[in-house]
C-alpha cells in the first residue's frame, strides 16, 4: 500500500537535499565563525598574512551562507 | 441568515485558531535563541511575531491545502469545519498548558477528519494517498532526518570551529541564530497562516460566499496574518521553556544547528510538496544537536512525553472534532449549536489561561540574560 499511496522518489529527494543544505550551511557558518576569529586573534599578535587567509575564508563560507538564505527565501516564495 | 452567522462563528474560530498556532508554536521559531541568549526573550517573540507576519504574505496562491486531499471537498461543511477548529484549538491549549510542543497542523487535520468521518463517514476521508501519503509517512521521516542532520552538523561544527577562542565563537553563533531563527519564522508564517487562510476560505466557499476555486480575499489574508502574529508575540512561554531547556541545555552552536537542521528540512520539504509540521522539525533538531554532544545531556523523559504527544495529536484532535460535530448537531444545523461550543471552549480556554497565570510566567526576562 505505502509504494502506492507515497511518492518515494521526491521524499528521497528531501532527504537527500535538506541532508546536504542543513549540514552544509551549519559547516559553512562554522568556517565563517572560525575565519573571522582566528582573523581577529592573528592580525592582534602582528600574523598578517596569516590573518588575511582567515579572513578569506570567512568571507567565502560567510557568503556561501548568505547565499544559501537566499536561495532558501526564493524556494518559500515561489512554493 | 443562519448560515451567515455561522459563518461568522467559523471565521472568529479561525481565527482564534491562527492565534493558538501562533502563540503555540512560537516555541519552533524562538525557544533555542532564547536558550542560548541570542536574543532577549521579548524581543525574540517580537522578532518572531514580526516574520510571521510577514511570511503570512509571501506566498497567496490558494491554500486550502488542509482540507484538499485530505478530505473530499464536496463533504465539507461550515459545521465540519468549525468541528475541525475546536477539534485543533482544544488540542493546542490542552498541548501548552502541559508544556508539551505538537504540531498545530496535524492537530487541525486530525480535527477536521473526526468531524468528517461523523459528518459524512468514511468514505469522505481520503485515507491512503491522503492522511498515509501526506501526512503519516512525511511526518514519521522529517523528525529523524532532522535529529541525523542536526546532530552530523553539530559533530562538524565542533570540529571545525572548537578549538577557537569560546567567547568570540559564541557571539558568532549567536549571530548565526538571528538569521536561522529568522527563516524559520519566515517558514512558519508563510506554511502556517496559510493554512488558516484556506481554512476560512473553505467556509466562505461552502457557504456560497464565494466562488469555488476562489483566492482568499484580501480581508483574509490581513486578518489571518495579523491572527498568527498576535500570537506569537503573547508567546507560548511554557513550550519555550520545554523546548529551549527542559530536553537539554544547548549552547550557541547547539542551537544554530538544530535551527539550520530544521529550516534545510522544512524549506526542502515544501519545495518537494511535503507539508510539515514545523514543531516536528525543530523538535528532532534540538534533541538532535543534543544527543550529538552527549546521549545522556538529553532528558529522554522530556522527548519520550513529546514524541508520545505527537503521535497522540491526530487521533485525539479527530476525537474532539468529532465530538464537537456531534454536539453542534444535536442543536440542528443552525447556529445555536456553534454559539454554544463557543461559549463552552471560551470558559474552558479562560479556566486554564487563569490557572497557569496564577503559577506565574513560565520564562522570566533573566532567561534571556
Amino acid at each position: 500500500m505505502l509504494a502506492t499511496v507515497v511518492e518515494w522518489g521526491d521524499l528521497l529527494r528531501v532527504i537527500w537535499s535538506s541532508t546536504l543544505v542543513g549540514i552544509g550551511v551549519t559547516c559553512a557558518f562554522a568556517f565563517g565563525v572560525l575565519g573571522a576569529t582566528r582573523a581577529t586573534d592573528l592580525q592582534r599578535d602582528g600574523r598578517v598574512g596569516e590573518a588575511a587567509i582567515y579572513g578569506v575564508v570567512a568571507v567565502v563560507a560567510l557568503v556561501v551562507f548568505a547565499g544559501t538564505v537566499v536561495v532558501g527565501i526564493i524556494v518559500m516564495t515561489s512554493k | 441568515m443562519s448560515g451567515d452567522v455561522i459563518v461568522v462563528i467559523v471565521v472568529a474560530t479561525a481565527l482564534a485558531f491562527d492565534f493558538t498556532n501562533g502563540f503555540h508554536d512560537t516555541a519552533n521559531v524562538v525557544a533555542t535563541s532564547i536558550s542560548t541568549r541570542a536574543m532577549a526573550p521579548r524581543i525574540a517573540v517580537g522578532f518572531a511575531a514580526v516574520l510571521n507576519f510577514a511570511g503570512a504574505f509571501i506566498s497567496l496562491e490558494v491554500a486550502a491545502t488542509v482540507a484538499s486531499g485530505i478530505v473530499d471537498e464536496q463533504a465539507v461543511t461550515p459545521l465540519v469545519v468549525f468541528g475541525g477548529l475546536i477539534g485543533a484549538i482544544a488540542w493546542n491549549l490542552a498541548t501548552w498548558y502541559f508544556g508539551l510542543p505538537s504540531s498545530s497542523s496535524h492537530a487541525l487535520i486530525g480535527g477536521v477528519v473526526g468531524a468528517t468521518l461523523v459528518a459524512q463517514g468514511p468514505d469522505a476521508v481520503i485515507f491512503g494517498e491522503g492522511v498515509v501519503g501526506k501526512v503519516l509517512v512525511p511526518a514519521l521521516v522529517a523528525p529523524p532526518l532532522a535529529f541525523l542532520v542536526a546532530g552530523a552538523g553539530i559533530l562538524l561544527t565542533y570540529r571545525i570551529a572548537g578549538g577557537s577562542r569560546p567567547g568570540p565563537t559564541a557571539r558568532g553563533f549567536r549571530l548565526g541564530q538571528l538569521v536561522s531563527g529568522g527563516l524559520l519564522a519566515l517558514a512558519h508564517g508563510t506554511n502556517d497562516a496559510q493554512k488558516t487562510m484556506g481554512v476560512m476560505t473553505l467556509a466562505l466557499v461552502a457557504n456560497g460566499t464565494l466562488a469555488a476555486g476562489s483566492n482568499p480575499p484580501d480581508w483574509v489574508v490581513v486578518t489571518a496574518a495579523t491572527a498568527i502574529a498576535l500570537g506569537t508575540y503573547v508567546g507560548g512561554w511554557r513550550i519555550i521553556k520545554t523546548m529551549g531547556s527542559r530536553i537539554h541545555k544547548m549552547d550557541a552552536a547547539q542551537g544554530f544547528a538544530a535551527q539550520g537542521a530544521g529550516a534545510a528540512v522544512i524549506l526542502a520539504a515544501s519545495h518537494g510538496g511535503f507539508p510539515l509540521s514545523t514543531t516536528h522539525v525543530i523538535s528532532g533538531g534540538v534533541i538532535g544537536s543534543g544527543a550529538a554532544k552527549r546521549l545522556s545531556a538529553v532528558r529522554w523523559g522530556v522527548a519520550g512525553n513529546i514524541i508520545v504527544a505527537w503521535l497522540v495529536t491526530l487521533p485525539a484532535a479527530a476525537v474532539i472534532g468529532a465530538f464537537t460535530y456531534g454536539v453542534t448537531r444535536v442543536f440542528g444545523t443552525g447556529a445555536t449549536g456553534p454559539v454554544v461550543v463557543s461559549v463552552l471552549i471560551l470558559g474552558g480556554a479562560a479556566v486554564l489561561f487563569a490557572r497557569r497565570a496564577a503559577r506565574g510566567p513560565a520564562v522570566t526576562a533573566a532567561a534571556g540574560g
